[in-house]
């Protein structure tokens, strides 16, 4: 029996979730960072 | 640590990881040898990402035990920021256990699923750090959050080991025809060892930028806090 | 007054709720009508733990829709206490749905048990006591979040598997097997269970309770 489809689909498995998580992290941070700079410009504007 | 070496510090992880993962990769698939012995061949190459992913897994729960243990008695936010950042870490290897387990079942046993002891015991732990996950997503005062999901994190550590003996035990009293899964030859080993190791070091990378966006998110809290107050 | 009426609520919910189960199994299970016996444990426990799961769900919600928690905690009782004395509470409830529950389980499936019970009464005796240990902690756990009761069962199945798992295999060797000696290894995993588990609860619980 060929095994190597499975095999494939282990790693390719392996990768898809590794890359959505980090992805999940990449966009969170970068939606936080834009409202610190908002908040923190807000902040400036009115002393 | 101040703020440049952190940096820093992400960097060089970041630096070993490229090749690392690359290195790991190599020695699963090509570097180590073919298995014989059960006539699975390369199917088992399988196992050079599955069981260190699960030892990632495992590593990042103990974190969170420690974490959860620490916030209870110190009550500092720095450390409910570590438990939720490795539950979520480990959660997200241990679907890696849970995804790459059945693919490799399937053609060596012709199940998805067999209740081994190992892959049963990812299953309940994956469901244990889920609760955790969703305890925290319904729960709304910060400070209660914590305290209350740090509750949770001992309770789910300490309950591992019974839930491994147990299910271990019930295994030996209704054993499957099913084989437990593949002996570690001595050739197998130094590629194991990589993979092993470059896992840890994802984790630790991964940790860390969790890590940081839960701060963020804590730089962000109190300056609504102060926009609110300045209105 | 207003307590007796709710548990004698609670304590019937859990009857009526531990013998629907039993009717439940009796028609899935139809196919194994003539070998049901195998399959008794496992039946039993189920019921046991979703009637002891809508018991410790009872347990606090009351309380804190009608803020009595609040009322709970002004007395100067220890944290403590207050935990014992919920977890023996939902103990005798579940104890006594329990045996109702197995009762009815020898009349339904039509089974006879005389010599075992001095062993069942353990097995099923130290089993809610673990169940009863975690859950009352969890149970006050659950009540603090916006899922309220919803959550219990999803946080308590995962963490109560070490007590079905070796309450479910004690209760098979009694009623189906003549090796009580094996009953000495998941006998003792449940009791290391409750021991461990009610002492992190007990030490654990005035944390949950703060508000």
């Amino acid at each position: 029996m060929n095994t190597m489809p499975y095999l494939f689909a282990a790693y390719l498995a392996i990768w898809i979730i590794l890359a959505l998580y980090l992805y999940s992290i990449h966009s969170r941070e970068k939606t936080l960072r834009e409202e610190v700079r908002r908040l923190k410009q807000l902040l400036k504007n009115k002393p | 640590m101040s703020e440049k070496l952190q940096s820093r510090l992400d960097a060089v992880l970041g630096i070993i990881l490229f090749p690392g993962m690359a290195l790991a990769l190599y020695m699963a698939l090509i570097g180590a040898p073919r298995e014989t012995s059960s006539g699975m061949g390369d199917l088992q190459r399988i196992f050079y990402f599955h069981v260190p992913a699960a030892i990632a897994g495992m590593t990042a729960f103990a974190v969170n035990f420690v974490a959860s243990l620490m916030y209870v008695i110190r009550r500092n936010r720095w450390w409910d920021n570590v438990a939720l950042s490795a539950a979520e870490t480990g959660v997200m290897f241990f679907s890696m256990v849970l995804v790459t387990g059945p693919i490799w079942a399937k053609p060596a046993w012709f199940v998805w699923w067999t209740w081994s002891p190992r892959l049963t015991l990812s299953l309940v732990l994956g469901l244990l750090y889920v609760s955790y996950l969703l305890i925290r997503n319904y729960i709304e005062d910060p400070e209660k959050r914590a305290l209350i999901s740090a509750v949770f994190g001992v309770i789910a550590f300490a309950d591992t080991p019974l839930v491994w003996f147990s299910i271990r035990w019930w295994r030996d009293i209704h054993p499957s025809p099913m084989l437990e899964t593949g002996n570690l030859g001595r050739s197998m080993r130094p590629a194991f060892f990589i993979c092993m190791i470059v896992f840890q070091i994802l984790l630790v990378f991964i940790l860390r930028r969790r890590f940081y966006l839960e701060s963020l998110r804590g730089e962000m809290e109190s300056l609504e806090r102060q926009a609110d107050a300045a209105r | 007054m207003l307590i007796e009426l709710r548990t004698k609520d609670t304590l019937n919910s859990m009857l009526f709720f531990g013998v629907v189960v039993l009717v439940i199994f009796n028609f899935s299970l139809e196919s194994l009508r003539e070998s049901i016996r195998p399959a008794v444990p496992g039946i039993l426990w189920v019921a046991f733990a979703f009637s002891g799961t809508l018991g410790l769900n009872r347990m606090f919600a009351a309380e804190k829709e009608n803020g009595c928690l609040q009322g709970l905690l002004m007395v100067p009782v220890d944290r403590g206490t207050i935990y014992f004395g919920k977890m023996l509470a939902a103990t005798v409830f579940m104890f006594i749905s329990e045996i109702v529950i197995f009762v009815f389980t020898l009349v339904f499936f039509n089974l006879t048990v005389w010599g075992e019970i001095p062993y069942l009464a353990l097995v099923f005796l130290i089993g809610t006591l673990g169940f009863t240990a975690v859950g009352t902690l969890l149970s006050a756990i659950a009540v603090n979040t916006k899922l309220r009761e919803v959550l219990l069962p999803l946080i308590l199945f995962p963490v109560i598997l070490p007590i079905l798992v070796n309450a479910v295999e004690a209760t098979n060797i009694i009623l189906n097997t003549t090796e009580y000696r094996s009953l000495r290894l998941p006998v003792s995993i449940m009791s290391v269970f409750t021991i461990v588990f009610g002492t992190i609860s007990f030490l654990l619980f005035e944390y949950v309770l703060e508000d």
